[in-house]
């Protein structure tokens, strides 16, 4: 593994006493004495290819998937190792299932070195950038109308090429055998209709067009609820659910309270209550300033919330005394402090998280959004190993 | 119905989104004999205003906002050819833009909705703007501010690689003002932008202030 120390095989219990990434994990989930915090973590597009270039270990694969990436780099899938193990972290995503309305190539409409206009499954015409992530910009949405709507959501049905096993399936054998804790990962109905709707139409429609909102969130979470049978049907029977839905930014949620209750809510509901059937529990990731809802959202069977995004005001320094017997952590170490590559700084931020979500036993690491590119190597690896040991129990 | 209740229905309308009667009011008040001017600031803006108000206090959330601004361009369908005919100008105009790199535009279009709203004319040059194209668009016609907004830290540095473009390119650079996601005042100030928006009713607001202030 050359001349990094992080590196390398299969790490984890390495004394009889400790736990194993799953148990570790699901004792962190449950807000059960552990050994040490859980980790885990994303980064952007960038960063990872920076980091891959640097660690230069052929034992690594690819995982990139936004679109006009290096085709070769795609098709290296599912072999060898992914980040996740590589950096020793202790959960790992299968599932993800393609909720596009249609499932058909994307229709290239325009293109430049830098950037590709596609109409997609969903029928939108978004802009991307080639080789980096980000948000697209939101060109156009073809579903316009109720009528559109209904008739294009006969196609949202579950099956198996919705799944992409051939990533997936030599993932999930390796962290069985690990014993990482898996996730089943989804969107949820946000996340689902901003893809179908935009964000505009859909937020304008809840006011505007009540039935059709909660028309369009029930097939969506029953198309969900049906894609995650579908995998445990198939073999992938995970350990918890990570579910991925933004449905706030930096100066609050993009719905008031009430309308998360009235449209949302019921439908976090259900899907949670799906995974929880199972006995998975549910880490929920909302980008942005999500306290005036968390409360709900704890209501709705969230277990553990994620990122904790520092700049739009999540503190973990709060949040953990006023509500960590009811939810668990995962994440709030600021992006912006990692970026300085100060190891001082990036210390303290650790610490002072630490010290404050520790004691409730419901903390797992993770950056408070994804690795930036500024974020170097060598400071990475620091701060993983920071983490690592000051997030040590007893 | 009296002047005052035209005008203060046309409000209601803008402030609760009705966009089939605002510009129902609109076509009332202009029967009414009342100038476009009249139609536009103490109809139109004085219910954004509110808007604008509400959205900063908490009470509105995007949905709100974006059925207000349905609203007033419903509005503005038939007040414009009025406004146009009466020689009406807007209080001011601003440039809107979403720096090089960036695609990010939900943002962007909510400031430009918040800068009409508070009566300016809006020049939105979309998304992944290059320094460039803010330049030259202050120089194409008189422009009272520019906007910027970025959603990404990798992104940012574009801000003020576009105000030093300004600075450098133009004899009288209009004031800047910067927004999104990864922005805050303190790196408004560490780049020389005249203002900061912490959301895009508060940038609409700092906006008017300096072109108050330009006179």
């Amino acid at each position: 593994m050359g001349t990094h120390r992080v590196a390398t095989t299969r790490p984890v219990a390495t004394t009889p006493t400790a736990l194993t990434p799953r148990e570790r994990v699901s004792r962190a989930l449950a807000r059960k004495p552990h050994d040490r915090i859980p980790m885990f973590d994303w980064w952007w597009m960038e960063t990872e290819i920076a980091y891959l270039r640097e660690l230069n270990d052929p034992r690594i694969a690819y995982e990139f998937s936004s679109p006009g990436v290096d085709a070769a780099h795609v098709a290296r899938r599912g072999e060898g190792l992914t980040l996740w193990e590589y950096f020793e972290l202790d959960l790992l995503q299968v599932g993800w299932p393609d909720q596009r309305l249609r499932m058909v190539d994307p229709v290239v409409l325009d293109e430049s070195d830098e950037w590709i206009v596609q109409r997609d499954g969903n029928d939108a015409t978004l802009r991307w950038w080639k080789h980096r992530m980000g948000t697209p910009e939101h060109i156009g949405f073809g579903i316009n109308s109720p009528d559109k709507w209904n008739a294009a959501k006969a196609s949202l049905q579950a099956s198996r090429e919705r799944i992409r096993w051939s990533e997936f399936i030599p993932k999930y054998r390796r962290a069985r055998k690990d014993d990482r804790f898996v996730c089943y990962a989804t969107v949820e109905v946000i996340e689902s209709a901003k893809d179908s709707l935009g964000h505009e139409q859909m937020l304008r429609a809840i006011l505007k067009q009540p039935e059709w909102v909660h028309g369009v969130f029930d097939t969506y979470t029953r198309f969900l609820i049906d894609m995650f049978e579908l995998a445990c049907s198939n073999g992938l029977e995970c350990d918890g659910a990570f579910v991925y839905g933004d449905i706030a930014y930096k100066n609050g949620p993009f719905m008031s309270p009430r309308h998360y209750r009235e449209f949302v809510q019921p439908y976090h509901r259900r899907l949670f209550d799906a995974f929880h059937a199972r006995g998975m529990p549910v880490i929920f990731h909302s980008d942005g300033d999500i306290r005036p809802i968390l409360d709900d959202l704890i209501a709705a069977g969230v277990d553990m919330i994620n990122p904790l995004e520092s700049r739009a005001g999540m503190d973990v320094r709060e949040l953990a005394p006023r509500c960590g017997d009811r939810v668990g952590f995962c994440g709030n170490i600021d992006v912006t402090i990692l970026a300085t590559n100060d190891r001082e700084q990036i210390r303290a931020e650790v610490q002072s998280k630490l010290a404050a979500a520790m004691p409730h036993n419901g903390y797992m690491y993770h950056s408070d959004h994804s690795i930036p590119p500024g974020v170097r190597l060598d400071t990475y690896l620091f701060l993983l190993d920071e983490v690592r040991r000051l997030g040590r129990y007893g | 119905m009296s002047t005052t209740a035209i005008l203060e229905s046309l409000q209601s309308a803008i402030i609760d989104g009705d966009e089939q009667k605002a510009p129902q009011f609109v076509q009332t008040a202009l029967a009414d004999k009342l100038d476009a001017q009249t139609i536009l600031e103490k109809g139109l803006l004085a219910g954004m205003a509110v808007v604008g108000q509400r959205f900063r206090d908490g009470d509105y959330f995007l949905p709100e906002v974006l059925i207000s601004a349905e609203a007033m361009k419903a509005a503005m369908t038939v007040l414009s050819p009025m406004l146009k005919a009466q020689n009406v100008k807007a209080r001011a105009t601003a440039v809107v833009g979403t720096v090089r790199g960036d695609l990010h535009d939900i943002g962007k279009n909510l400031v430009a909705i918040m800068l009409e709203g508070a009566g300016f004319e809006v020049i939105d040059l979309g998304v992944d703007v290059p320094p460039e194209k803010f330049a030259q668009a202050c120089r194409d016609r008189k422009v009272d501010l520019v906007a910027m907004s970025a959603l990404l830290t990798t992104t940012m540095p574009e801000m003020e690689s576009a105000i030093r473009m300004l600075q450098r390119e133009l004899p009288n650079p209009p004031p800047v003002i910067i927004g999104g996601a990864p922005v805050t005042q303190q790196y408004a100030d560490r780049i020389g932008a005249a203002g900061y928006g912490r959301d895009a009713a508060s940038g609409a607001e700092v906006a008017r202030g300096l072109c108050a202030k330009a006179g």
